[in-house]
């Protein structure tokens, strides 16, 4: 007998009423776990960045994805938390050119790391290739940050003190975490939140979609340019590909 | 032979100005942790950039300690040295004591404490290694009681099982410590030397350590101590750790220096900033050429003032080797866009900053403290210290 | 014999004793407080009209909400499984937090955690 079948067992022994064993699933879901998962699996989410169409000055998405997902900023670079984040890079011992900007976030590899270090198994892959955290377990260990090789992982050190949006939680401090692609957006067929900005300001540079699908526009862009991802030696493959890296 | 163990007076008032020293520093540990916990990490040195600092550093250190101490009762155990028979207890409790040290550290440094005790056991992850580690760890500190207990009770055979079980599986802990960092994909960090040469600094700390809390022990008690005990632990025991630890340590240099794709980290490592003076000064000059050239020449390798004097050295220069797995490794910047610079930005990017900050110190120093605390109470609860030591029978 | 005497010659078990009792006092203290004590069972405030009844039975949610919430939150988190119920979905009933989740806990002293990350707005402050 499982943990979750001992618990319904004793729930239903414990609270001495006649329910029938024939109780449906616990949390009411209207679709089994496992049509969920094949529904999940059937994408593979990544994202284009046209370092091209992206502006130099410009910070929407990072304000965007601040306000979406509550990420902690204290105005303090020792402890502010980026799930997206803009750097300008140029070539090195030319301090006269501008250098071009590039916008960075978690990679969503293939085979993370940060998910393979996690001692609870916290930060995991989704069915969808998005690497989440589930921050109910995170011990606060900061191992998935040394062990990311991005930088894209981030640990709240602070408490956050704004909630802008009351409908996604916020974390608590002592938890690690990271882009998530802002799942609970695409899992309402939404697009993230840092793409919706870019989209606004109509710079279009970001644009995020099914790798799995030939003819959605991130597969096409893949295949009509030529793209790059960060550190393709460390063979985590990551789903952010770069034009004009 | 027969070895008389004796609990210690422990009714001077020196000792009692020590316990009550100890328990306090533990306290102010406890009260920084707990204000941590409360209001987050950020009051420790800790930052985006450098998520471990000094007690991961202090972790590694003291799960290193335990190491030698076991050795040097195995010495007694295993290879029935009769003559070390003397400090089989003692090595054997103290072994306990800085495998709960280390934990306690990792412990403390940790984001959620609330969370340490339940999750990671019912969600066992088996590719990481702080999932293994922590099971080694207890695993280590069970045998170590079992191994104390067999002492104790003067069981012969048992002894012997129990001294290789726990010297092996010392061997996997440190191991096990050392792919912590290995196995992580940091130019620093990333390097299948560094578990070998995190077990030989470990022996060579712990045996130098041994020699420290041996000498001390019989000074503050009066009880006699035969010095060629003393001689051998340094000059053949000691200095051959010490050296295992120069060589894997000089080749695991020297491939990331010699390799362009490590070169630049290399060179940062060792010429970068100021963890490179702890690195020259404090971990190879003070902390292994001055005491193996102390221990090697004849007049000072066999007077005790100098071999204690160089295995205090070696103490401090594993502390410095401790630092300097943990914290160049993550403010050298991981090289995301080779061939170019990045400016501009809104986290440290670069070589980045870290300080200790007072709270972190004091969590560093209350561990100590709780540890010394029972250590002085063991002696005085438990017969664990000889009466007299001598190495002829 | 004398108070030292004693000492003397049943030392550990005084001792054994004694720091048994220290540890086990929270749950003696505890225990005999409940069957001691008679602590009113705190009131919660019930939903109000348009509340016809909750997804489980009354009984199986005061002694298995918990649980009940942990499913939901695994189904939800990780494998991306939303159901029809979630912590957002109490509010529709249970309006007010403090007159419901807390009351009980406080009378038993057991934190919440879920508050701090999770938005349960009271509805007189709310706006």
């Amino acid at each position: 007998m499982d943990r979750r079948k001992f618990l319904k067992a004793s729930g239903i022994l414990l609270s001495g009423t006649a329910c029938a064993p024939g109780l449906p699933l616990l949390t009411g879901c209207s679709s089994t776990r496992a049509d969920r998962e094949r529904t999940l699996s059937k994408y593979k989410w990544g994202m284009v960045i046209n370092l091209e169409k992206c502006r130099p000055d410009c910070d929407a998405c990072m304000v965007a994805c601040r306000k979406e997902n509550n990420v902690a900023f204290h105005g303090d670079k020792r402890w502010d938390v980026h799930w997206i984040r803009k750097v300008n890079v140029r070539e090195k011992d030319s301090p006269d050119t501008a250098g071009k900007p590039v916008p960075l976030l978690c990679n969503h590899c293939e085979d993370p790391p940060c998910a393979q270090v996690c001692p609870v198994q916290a930060t995991y892959k989704r069915d969808d290739g998005i690497v989440i955290v589930d921050h109910h377990r995170c011990i606060g260990c900061r191992y998935c940050v040394i062990a990311c090789p991005y930088n894209a992982r981030y640990f709240n050190y602070k408490e956050n003190p704004d909630w802008p949006n009351k409908e996604y939680p916020k974390r608590s401090h002592g938890v690690a975490e990271s882009c998530n692609f802002c799942a609970h957006l695409l899992d309402q067929g939404k697009k993230p939140a840092c793409v919706e900005a870019c989209d606004k300001i109509n710079a279009k540079a970001l644009c995020h979609g099914d790798l799995n699908d030939p003819d959605s526009e991130v597969s096409k862009l893949i295949s009509s340019n030529p793209v790059k991802r960060l550190r393709e030696d460390l063979g985590t493959e990551p789903k952010v590909y770069y034009i004009g890296l | 032979m027969e070895v008389k163990f004796a609990r210690i007076e422990g009714r001077s008032t020196p000792f009692y100005l020590a316990m009550i020293l100890l328990a306090v520093l533990g306290l102010a540990g406890v009260f920084s942790t707990y204000l941590m916990h409360e209001h987050g990490i950020y009051l420790s040195g800790l930052t985006n950039r450098v998520p471990w600092g000094l007690q991961i550093a202090m972790a590694i250190f003291y799960i290193g300690l335990s190491a030698g101490s076991l050795v040097v009762s195995g010495l007694y155990g295993i290879f029935g040295k009769m003559e070390y028979k003397p400090f089989a207890r003692i090595a054997a409790y103290l072994a306990m004591l800085f495998l709960i040290a280390g934990l306690l550290s990792i412990l403390t440094d940790q984001g959620r404490i609330d969370r340490v005790f339940v999750e990671p056991f019912t969600y066992f992850n088996v590719q990481s290694m702080f999932s293994i580690n922590p099971s080694l760890y207890s695993g280590h500190i069970l045998i170590c009681v079992i191994y104390l207990w067999a002492l104790f009770k003067e069981k012969g055979r048992l002894t012997k099982i129990v001294s290789l079980t726990v010297c092996l599986w010392a061997i996997g802990t440190h191991t096990g410590t050392g792919a912590i960092f290995a196995f992580v994909p940091r130019e620093l960090y990333n390097s299948p030397l560094l578990p070998p040469s995190f077990v030989a600094a470990a022996l060579s700390s712990g045996a130098a350590l041994m020699i420290l809390v041996i000498v001390a022990l019989s000074r503050a008690t009066r009880r006699p101590l035969d010095n060629e005990l003393i001689i051998w632990l340094g000059r053949r025991l000691l200095v051959v750790f010490l050296l295992c630890a120069l060589y894997v340590m000089l080749i695991e240099n020297a491939h990331r220096v010699y390799l362009v794709e490590s070169r630049e980290a290399g060179l940062f490592f060792l010429f970068g900033g100021f963890h490179s003076v702890l690195f020259w000064g404090g971990l190879i000059i003070l902390g292994s050429i001055v005491p193996a050239i102390l221990l090697f020449i004849r007049r000072t390798g066999t007077s005790i003032p100098w071999i204690v004097f160089a295995s205090s050295l070696v103490v401090f220069g594993v502390l410095c080797e401790r630092f300097l797995i943990v914290v160049p490794g993550l403010i050298h910047p991981p090289n995301l866009f080779p061939g170019m610079e990045v400016t501009g930005t809104v986290l440290e990017e670069g070589i980045a900053q870290y300080s200790i900050s007072l709270l972190e110190l004091l969590q560093a120093l209350g561990v100590a403290g709780i540890i010394g605390f029972a250590f002085l109470l063991g002696l005085k609860v438990l017969p664990l210290a000889p009466t007299e030591a001598r190495s002829s029978v | 014999m004398s108070i030292k005497g004693v000492w003397a010659t049943h030392r550990n078990a005084i001792i054994v004793t004694v720091s048994t009792l220290v540890i086990l006092f929270p749950i003696v203290y505890s225990a005999a407080s409940s069957i001691l004590i008679q602590t009113p069972t705190p009131f919660l405030e019930l939903p109000d009209e348009k509340y016809q009844e909750c997804v489980k039975d009354k009984e199986y949610m005061r002694f298995h909400h918990m649980d009940l919430l942990k499913e939901i939150r695994e189904e939800f988190v990780r494998y991306g499984n939303r159901g029809d119920v979630s912590l957002g979905s109490c509010r529709g009933c249970h309006t007010s937090r403090q007159r419901f989740c807390d009351r009980c806990h406080n009378s038993v002293s057991l934190s919440l955690d879920c508050f701090g990350c999770h938005y349960y707005p009271e509805p007189d402050t709310a706006s």
